[in-house]
Formats: C-alpha cells, structure tokens, sequence
C-alpha cells in the first residue's frame, strides 16, 4: 500500500493471524435445543444498554451497548454550512459512520472503505425524515458514528444511537428512529444476529438467504428506512419486516428512559 | 455574571482563580484530575483500554498481525503507534487525514515505546528472518478536552499489558506457519513508562493537567515521562523559559504521578482478572 | 560570510562552529550553520502575509517547514517543526508584527550529532539575519550521556548512537532560563541537573559565535 506519510507506519504489508487459522466447518446456527449460539432463542433480542452525553464536547451524544457491539456516537450542530456553494433553505443533515481499526475481527483501514460510506448514506436515509430540518436552514448538523467493537447489527444500533443523540443534542424531531436488523436462512428468522450468524453473500448463496434492516419511527408507526441483501421471496421479506418492526417499537422504552434520565439530571445539576 | 467573563476575558477569569492557589473547576494547580481505567473492554481487539482522565477519554486498541521482518533486523517485530483526533471528540477537528497535531501525537507515542524500550522488539519474533508480529496501537480520542498525551500514554501501557498474542507454530516441512487462538501468551512488559503534562501559565504558574480551556491560554506546555525513578523523556518544545528549580518540580511530581498511575493499572489488572 | 570558533579535544567543549550568511538571494534572511560536520541551511522569509486560516490578530504566525535529506517528510519531521516553531516563536517580538508570518525553512545537508541544536542556532542566526526583530538570542547545545555515565557536549553521530540518552538544551540570553528540552533515553534526575549545568556553561561559547558572527557581517558592510 502506499506510504501514509501523516501516520507512523509498520510493515508494508501484513496479514491477519486469522488467515494461518486451521479452517473451521462453518457451524450451524440453531444447536440441538433449537438454541442459537449464545443461547438466544431466534426472535429474542440482546439487551440494550443506552447513556448519554458521554461526549461532553459535543452538543448531543450517546453510547449503545448490545453486549459485544459498542457504538458510541456524536452529534454538532446546527452550525455554519462548511462549503459555502451549498446553500439551501433545508437544513442539512451529514452522516459519518466509521468503524475503528481494532473493531472487527481482521483489521479495518484507516479511511472510510466501501462498506462504511455505504452504511453512512443508509444512517442519513433512516434519520433524516425524522429530523425538523426546516428549522434550522442554511446549517447543518453533523452526526459522527464510531464503532468500536463490532458483532453484528452494526448499522441497527448506529440508527438508535444515533437518533437518541440527536435528541440529546435538542435538535427537533419529529420521532425517535429505532432499527433493529434480522438474519434469513431459509425459513427461519434470526432477529439481531451476531456477527458469526450475519449474512455474507460469499457464504450464504441459497434463495431466502439474506439480511434486512429496518429503522422505524414507533409512535408514528412510519418505516424511515429498510436495507435488504440476498435473494428473499416477498413473503419472507414481509415477515422480517414485520418482525423487525416489531422489536423496533420495544426499543422505544429503552430510548425514553434514558434520555428522561439525563434530563432529570440536568435539571438537577442546574438548580 | 462568571460565564460572561469567561467567554469575553477567558484570561482574566483565570488569573482570579489562580491568584487564590485554585483552578475553576475546584482542582488546586499540582492536582490531576480523577483518572478511570477499564482494561480488555473490547473483545475483538488483542488488547484493549479505555482512559477516562477527568473528560478526556482515550480508547486505545491494539491489532497483532504478521509480517516479513526487516532484512537488518531479522528478529524483531514492529511496534506502530497512531493516535486519531477526529471530529467525534471535538469541534477543533475536521473528517480527513491526521492533522498537525494527531502526527506529533503519533510521533510522541512512537518515541515514548522506542526510548523507554517497554518491550523487547525480540518477543515479537515468530520465525527469524520469515514471521514476526505487527502490533498496530490505534488510539482513538472520543472525548477531547486538554492532557491527550497522557491519556494516550497510559492507554497504550495499559492495552499493552492486556495484550495476548496466539500462539504460532512452525511446520519446517511445509514451511508455513499455523495459529492457535484457543493457547494465548501475554506480552511481557519490560518497564512502565508515565506521562505527566504541565502547563505554563502567563510564563510563571505551572498547572499540573491542563483542561483544553487551561491549553488554550497557556505559554509553554512540558511533558515528563518517567518509569520508575529515572526519567525517560522530557519534551519541553519551546514555550515560556523555566528555571532549573521549576523544571526540578515539575520532575518530583511526576515521580509521584508515576506510582500513583501504576497502582491504579495494578488495581485494575487485578480487579480484572477475578 | 564566514567566522571560526576554533576548539577541540576537550570532552566538555563544543565542536568547529562556522556561518555562512546572507548568501542566498530571496529570503530576507539566511544562514548555513556547520557544527562540527554537521551542517544545516536555514532560510527566514518575514515579515509577509498570512493565510487567513492561520492568521492571529495580535501577535505574529510563525510557520516552519523541515525538509530531511532524502524521503518525503512524515511524522517526525513534524515534531521537530513544531519544537523549532515553538522555540522561535517564544524569542520573536510577536506583537511588532500583528496578522503577519514569518516563514523558516530548514534544510537538513548533514547529519553527523547534535542535529536539533544546530537547526535551533541555524534559526536564530537566519533570524538575525533577516533583521526580524526578537526579545533575545537564543543557544541550543546537545550532550549525551555514554554508557559509562560519562557526559559529553556536543557529540558526534557515533557517540549518540552508543549512549543512554541524548539531551537538547536551548538557553535565552537574558537569564539562561530553559527555553527548550528535549531528551531521548533513560537517565536520572542527577544526571539531567549535571547535564543541564554543562549545556548551561557551553551555551555561553554559542552566544559569544553569535556576537562574532554579526561583527564581522557588520563591520564589512
């Protein structure tokens, strides 16, 4: 790879140590007791651990934690548009989603890949129509996503964090977006799939094999945003949706709470 | 009243607080703030850290990979230290390459490991002159505010002592190499280097761990890594002169911060492994 | 312009310290310093504009590029633009020339021991030479301790090489208060004082090159 003369660099090349590992038998998702891995049933989902303000430089931020995948998230804004050519009456809303090097099993880059910019535009897309953009035209609001450990539904728990930091940075919202993401294999559903059960298109060739990500807005009952990857008839893509949804609107407690929590501790501080 | 003196006459506010020997948020000047530490938080990395000093939070993980040693130094392994400021931490940084700062960061860590041989490059050997380990050390910052040199460096010891690598055999025969990650060795940590920063305020006060507001007034900055009893590095670029006797004290109080950091890291180590 | 400090075969004396300034054109100022074999060329272009970005309302933007020998310049050339910068910034008068830059290029020609104290005198004198107005003069010397915990000023590359430590010391001339340190490798706080006290005594050789390098440049124009 080319030299990166603004980093200290290493070697010119190196390889993961997972690369000499012995190849493992792919194994199967559901064991003897119809348990998956980590001995989830298929429709339970892992518990959600929400803070905010965890960032205090920023004007709204918040860290998810759904046992091994830590999202932490930062929210500036509204503030002057950087490029000045791009005027507009609308607000602007600008996504970043990043994963650390140290995040994945085998090491990421240093600058956004493919794979990254792609989940950035899908975050805009889920939040932006629960934003008030009109209220705040000629400015932006930038949203920066860090992954720092990632084991599957990355993109789901960026679109809850991320939106739960928006309301903590007071910017006016329509509705929360919660997203919940789900595992097809063949007729079974796996919802928030870890990272060994996550659909690989490499892996996973059969028809009804895929992945679906869904954000939802729950009180007004509005889908913001759906992603799907495989070939999957339409009934199961129905009933993942469905499904999705389903989890998303149990989320929505979760996200209240934590954000009346911080609040009541604002208040608190200020009186 | 307080805030709008703040923001109009940041350097006035100041000087009030430290005619009376105090800084505003309750701290007297030789005092850091309180330093948190949680060893081996994430899973996917070969070591891990997160540094909470008062606001300034560090993340620090480290990635072992393998590589073809240097022809001149058969045996050795690599070490690569890279500290990201990106905007997630602070309004100061824009999305893009490593700025001026994060390079001299990155530089400074890379000089902390190198001068205070921490670690022998030699542990690092799988098969000489074929396989040797890449410890790539990614310190990323999520909460800017003042002091990241020390955070950074006490990130990077502490992932550095929960480090483990897999263990490697060699098959002469077919000459390659195969892991095991079910066996794991941790890597020895030869010595403990720790940082400590000092602020020089309007050329005669010196504020032991300065917050990002303290930085941004200040005349001179020195940072003192010591291990031990003996000092490893003293960098003190430029900035407001000092006389030897307030270099002498900034050097006894980072003897002191020393132990008090590497009784922490041992409480934590400890309270983790049970 | 050339003037000689002869001195050797001490261990606690500074190398053959020779200047040569004002020899190129453009910049307002410039100097080639040699320590011994060491050599550095420094030019100083300032007062002159600013970018808007960089500029400060009350005080002068200096700006310092390093350029090695040979490779593109990465992080550890950034670090020792930032101590040059720093060091020349704290001797400059900055509030005689608001909204302005001073731009220093360092070009690194030999490399042969006590590199970062003689890109630091460099600065100085190309600084003199330009004429840009500063509180005082500055003396950066370099010792390092061997692994015999002999002291030794000035050192040659080989010496820095086998020793424990290296240290960098730059005096003003007002006080001799320590503008800059820096240091490489492990040593103790008795050391450093020791050190720090011999770099102090030598710094005074520095200063008395300065005052001889700008007679003769003043006297022959």
């Amino acid at each position: 790879m080319p030299t990166d003369t603004r980093r200290i660099t290493g070697p010119e090349s190196s390889v993961s140590p997972y690369s000499f590992c012995k190849i493992q038998e792919p194994q199967p998702l559901f064991n003897s007791q119809d348990l998956r891995k980590d001995g989830r049933k298929c429709d339970q989902v892992r518990p959600i651990f929400l803070k905010t303000g965890v960032v205090s430089k920023a004007q709204g931020s918040a860290y998810l934690e759904q046992d091994g995948t830590k999202v932490i998230c930062a929210v500036y804004g509204p503030r002057a548009v950087i490029k000045k050519e791009e005027f507009s009456m609308k607000g602007q809303l600008r996504c970043d989603f990043k994963y650390t090097t140290f995040s994945c099993k085998y090491r990421r880059q240093y600058q956004q890949d493919n794979e990254e910019k792609d989940y950035s535009v899908q975050l805009l897309e889920a939040l932006e129509p629960a934003v008030l953009l009109h209220k705040f035209p000629k400015a932006q609001v930038n949203i920066y996503v860090t992954v720092l450990q990632n084991d599957g539904s990355a993109l789901a728990a960026s679109i809850t964090c991320s939106s739960v930091a928006l309301c903590d940075a007071g910017i006016e919202m329509y509705d929360l977006v919660t997203g919940c993401s789900t595992r097809l294999a063949g007729d079974r559903l796996l919802l928030d799939p870890c990272k060994h059960e996550e659909y690989s298109s490499k892996e996973h060739s059969e028809v009804n094999n895929g992945s679906v990500t869904v954000g939802l807005m729950p009180s007004l009952n509005q889908i913001s945003a759906v992603t799907s990857s495989g070939e999957i008839q339409f009934e199961h893509l129905k009933k993942a949706i469905n499904k999705c949804s389903e989890i998303c609107v149990q989320l929505y407690p979760v996200c209240q709470q934590s954000l009346s929590k911080s609040v009541k501790e604002n208040i608190k501080e200020n009186t | 009243m307080a805030a709008d003196v703040k923001t109009a006459q940041p350097l006035q506010y100041y000087r009030k607080f430290i005619e009376k020997d105090v800084r505003p948020d309750e701290r007297t000047l030789e005092e850091f703030r309180p330093t948190v530490l949680n060893i081996g938080c994430v899973t996917t990395a070969e070591g891990s850290a997160l540094v909470k000093l008062g606001n300034t939070t560090v993340m620090c993980g480290i990635k072992a990979e393998i590589a073809s040693p240097k022809t001149e130094e058969p045996k050795k392994g690599y070490i690569v230290p890279n500290v990201e400021l990106g905007p997630l931490c602070s309004i100061l940084f824009r999305p893009g390459p490593p700025g001026d700062q994060a390079q001299r960061l990155s530089q400074f860590t890379n000089d902390v490991i190198t001068h205070s041989c921490c670690i022998n490059k030699e542990d690092l050997c799988i098969v000489p002159g074929k396989y040797v380990w890449v410890l790539y050390c990614d310190m990323v910052c999520l909460n800017y505010d003042g002091n990241i040199s020390d955070a950074c460096v006490l990130a990077l010891l502490a992932a550095l002592k929960n480090t483990s690598l897999p263990k490697v055999v060699w098959d002469e025969d077919t000459e390659t190499i195969e892991t095991d990650h079910n066996t794991t060795t941790q890597l020895n940590i030869i010595c403990e280097p720790v940082s400590s920063t000092f602020s020089i305020f309007d050329n005669e006060v010196l504020l032991v761990d300065p917050t990002v507001e303290e930085e941004s007034l200040s005349t001179g900055e020195v940072t003192i890594v010591t291990i031990d009893d003996k000092i490893c590095m003293i960098r003190k670029p430029g900035g407001s002169p000092l006389t030897p006797q307030q270099l002498d004290l900034c050097i006894n109080r980072s003897f002191i911060r020393s132990q008090e950091v590497i009784r922490l890291i041992q409480e934590t180590l400890n309270s983790v492994d049970r | 312009m050339k003037m000689s400090e002869q001195k050797s075969g001490s261990q606690n004396v500074l190398r053959l310290m020779v200047c040569e300034m004002a020899h190129l054109s453009r910049p307002d100022g410039s100097a080639t310093t040699f320590q011994g074999d060491t050599c550095v060329m420094t030019s100083v272009y300032g007062p002159t504009e600013v970018r808007m970005a960089k500029e400060q309302i009350d005080r002068t933007t200096v700006e310092v590029v390093y350029k090695p020998k040979s490779g593109l310049p990465s992080c550890a050339e950034k670090s020792l633009e930032n101590i040059i910068c720093n060091t020349c910034e704290n001797i400059l008068l900055g509030n005689a020339h608001p909204r302005s830059a001073i731009n220093i290029t360092v070009q690194e020609v030999q490399d042969s021991g006590s590199f970062t104290a003689c890109c630091i005198n460099c600065c100085c004198l190309a600084l003199l030479d330009a004429g840009i107005g500063m509180k005082c003069t500055m003396a950066a010397v370099n010792c390092c301790i061997d692994n015999e915990e002999n002291i030794i000023v000035d050192p040659t590359r080989k010496e820095e090489e086998q020793s424990q430590a290296v240290l960098t010391f730059a005096f003003d001339s007002k006080d001799k208060n320590i503008i800059t340190v820096i240091t490489k490798g492990k040593y103790s706080q008795q050391q450093f004082q020791k050190c720090l006290v011999l770099c102090r005594d030598a710094s005074d050789s520095v200063f008395k090159f300065y005052r001889e390098t700008m007679e003769k440049k003043l006297s022959k124009t």
